[in-house]
């Protein structure tokens, strides 16, 4: 069980004198097993410090604690390799790779990661279907409805069993029923998985959801 | 390498349309090569048939010298003296005749002297022995003239009976065929429609073939004798025709190895411009740079191998299609060189690419980047 803890995280965007400061000395902390919501108003900084929560971004100070390895201090080839072997993202819409079928993106995430995609096919199925996608399995990208890509997604960013799960506004592109299923399905696989998940969001159904809140 | 495969399948009509284009444009340079080499051969493989190192010519013939030049007698006296040189008189002269069987053919006769290594000997029938015998070319066999067949000059009466038959061989895009210098210089001195033939020939040559060991004294002998001298190779642009050929086919090349590497560079750069969000998806999710210029790189050699193979076979098969009838010539080291041009210009420009590629950012998947 690993938690994800976040010391002082300062951080400007832009170049020269176009340099803003986004974040200024942010703590936060996210524990295993629970869902933590960040909230707060646009421009607050939330993407930015899932950036930096997900070895994205480095901050110009501060620490990124996940199990007790410090990414902030990591260099670009091992933070990318934080990234494929530890940390899962869920992006807004889905963000999906365009013409492969809902298998093939979870294959392709384990080609990212080194792993052997060729023999991970009844995984990644089983994944799927667990998503409730099972019928859903061939079907490329941009024949999946919205709410079915943000499941396709989910099931990839949980597919290599991750430390940290990160979540971009996961019900953004989605009507009020589906996100509400949506919602539940990412509390209960993160619940049940035992990982760190951290989502930004605006959306209410979320926050309710979820058993932590960082304010921004 | 599984994820390259994976945007290859599922971008496969793309890619196929790519190796459309890599295919005909690989298509197109081996066709340009075979014509290149095919009528390079045509023009001037007689000479390059020739065991000589150098031709020396009249000083007065500039251009067209196989044509123009006429180096006489007592010159080739003076190079047979030199010390380290091998020479012996070549004449040439294109004409036509008509044999016995009614078949008319165009004829490059080349006047050599029996015996000397200038002599072609013949793969079928009998060498070069005598005045009025002509040994001929394959191609000449291929046009339907036959051993024992007479073949009758135009215009000039001169009948030459057909004794051997020598390697393929041709001149200015005209088949080669091989007489005595007394003949020959009876085709080339003789008037046409002249009742009764010359009392007196001009012991003239068309050149002097040397062999010689080092180019060192050649231009001395040269000053001394008044000739101009060349390297054999050289000589190949006194053949009617040739410089301009070559000129021509070579600039068509050119400008197909400078459009391949920029047909596939704006391929890959329409692909890579329209895959940018996947690219910083995937290196979002982990993916090194290494490894997508890596796999960048594999779908570009697939699709320009892929098209460089099927374009070598259609240029093949355009050659065993009209090989017969026209001048092409395609040998396996000539399409195996072009190909591997062609596939190095192509995957040069899909290298012009890899910089989009490597700068792909990771964080416009999040709202931060937008």
């Amino acid at each position: 069980m690993t938690s994800l803890t976040l010391r002082g995280i300062t951080v400007s965007l832009g170049h020269g004198d176009a340099r803003t400061p986004v974040l200024r000395n942010v703590d936060a902390a996210c524990r295993p097993g629970v869902l933590t919501a960040l909230v707060g108003p646009s421009g607050s900084g939330k993407s930015t410090l899932l950036a930096v929560a997900g070895a994205l971004l480095r901050p110009d100070s501060g620490q990124v604690l996940l199990g007790g390895t410090d990414l902030a201090a990591l260099g670009d080839g091992e933070r990318a390799r934080a990234r494929r072997e530890r940390i899962g993202y869920m992006f807004q819409s889905g963000n999906l790779l365009g013409g492969l079928t809902a298998v093939e993106q979870l294959l392709a995430a384990a080609s990212v990661a080194g792993r052997p995609a060729g023999r991970l096919r009844a995984a990644a199925e089983a994944a799927l279907t667990e998503v409730g996608l099972g019928h859903r399995l061939r079907h490329r990208a941009d024949r999946l409805s919205g709410g079915e890509r943000q499941r396709v997604a989910l099931a990839r960013a949980l597919f290599l069993e991750p430390e940290l799960l990160l979540i971009d506004e996961p019900t953004a592109a989605v009507d009020r029923e589906q996100a509400g299923a949506l919602t539940e399905l990412i509390a209960r696989t993160a619940t049940a998985r035992g990982c760190a998940a951290l989502v930004a969001t605006h959306d209410p159904v979320v926050v309710d959801a979820a058993g932590a809140t960082i304010s921004m | 390498m599984y994820l390259a495969l994976l945007e290859l399948k599922a971008a496969r009509g793309r890619f196929l349309l790519m190796g459309c284009v890599v295919l005909l444009v690989a298509a197109l340079v081996g066709i340009v090569s075979g014509f290149t080499t095919g009528l390079g051969d045509d023009t001037v493989s007689a000479l390059r048939r020739l065991p000589a190192t150098h031709l020396a010519f009249s000083p007065d013939a500039k251009s067209d010298q196989f044509a123009r030049s006429l180096v006489p007698a007592d010159t080739l006296t003076g190079w047979q003296q030199r010390p380290g040189v091998r020479a012996t008189p070549l004449g040439v002269a294109i004409t036509r005749g008509t044999t016995d069987r009614h078949t008319e053919v165009d004829l490059a006769a080349f006047g050599v002297e029996p015996g000397s290594f200038l002599d072609p000997g013949a793969a079928e029938g009998q060498r070069l022995g005598g005045e009025d015998q002509l040994v001929i070319s394959r191609k000449l066999a291929d046009e339907g003239v036959a051993i024992g067949d007479t073949l009758t000059v135009d215009r000039l009466g001169i009948a030459l009976k057909v004794t051997g038959i020598t390697d393929r061989a041709s001149y200015g895009h005209v088949p080669a065929g091989y007489t005595t210098l007394g003949t020959w210089q009876r085709i080339r001195f003789t008037t046409p429609g002249a009742k009764t033939p010359a009392a007196e020939l001009p012991q003239q040559y068309s050149a002097i073939a040397l062999r010689a060991a080092s180019a060192a004294d050649l231009a001395a002998a040269d000053r001394e004798l008044g000739t101009r001298t060349v390297a054999l190779t050289d000589a190949y642009a006194a053949a009617p025709g040739y410089t301009g050929e070559r000129v021509t086919m070579t600039s068509i090349q050119f400008f197909l190895y400078l459009i391949a590497p920029l047909v596939v560079g704006a391929f890959f750069g329409v692909w890579t411009v329209q895959r940018q969000p996947e690219l910083a998806l995937l290196r979002a999710m982990g993916a090194s740079r290494r490894r997508l210029l890596g796999h960048t790189l594999a779908q570009a050699a697939a699709v320009v191998l892929g098209g460089t193979l099927a374009g070598a076979a259609l240029a093949s098969a355009v050659g065993l299609l009209v090989g017969a009838e026209v001048p092409f010539s395609l040998p396996a080291s000539t399409l195996t060189t072009t190909m591997g041009a062609v596939a190095l210009a192509a995957l040069a420009g899909a290298a012009l690419t890899l910089r989009r590629v490597a700068t792909a950012d990771p964080m416009t998947m999040l709202g931060a980047g937008r």
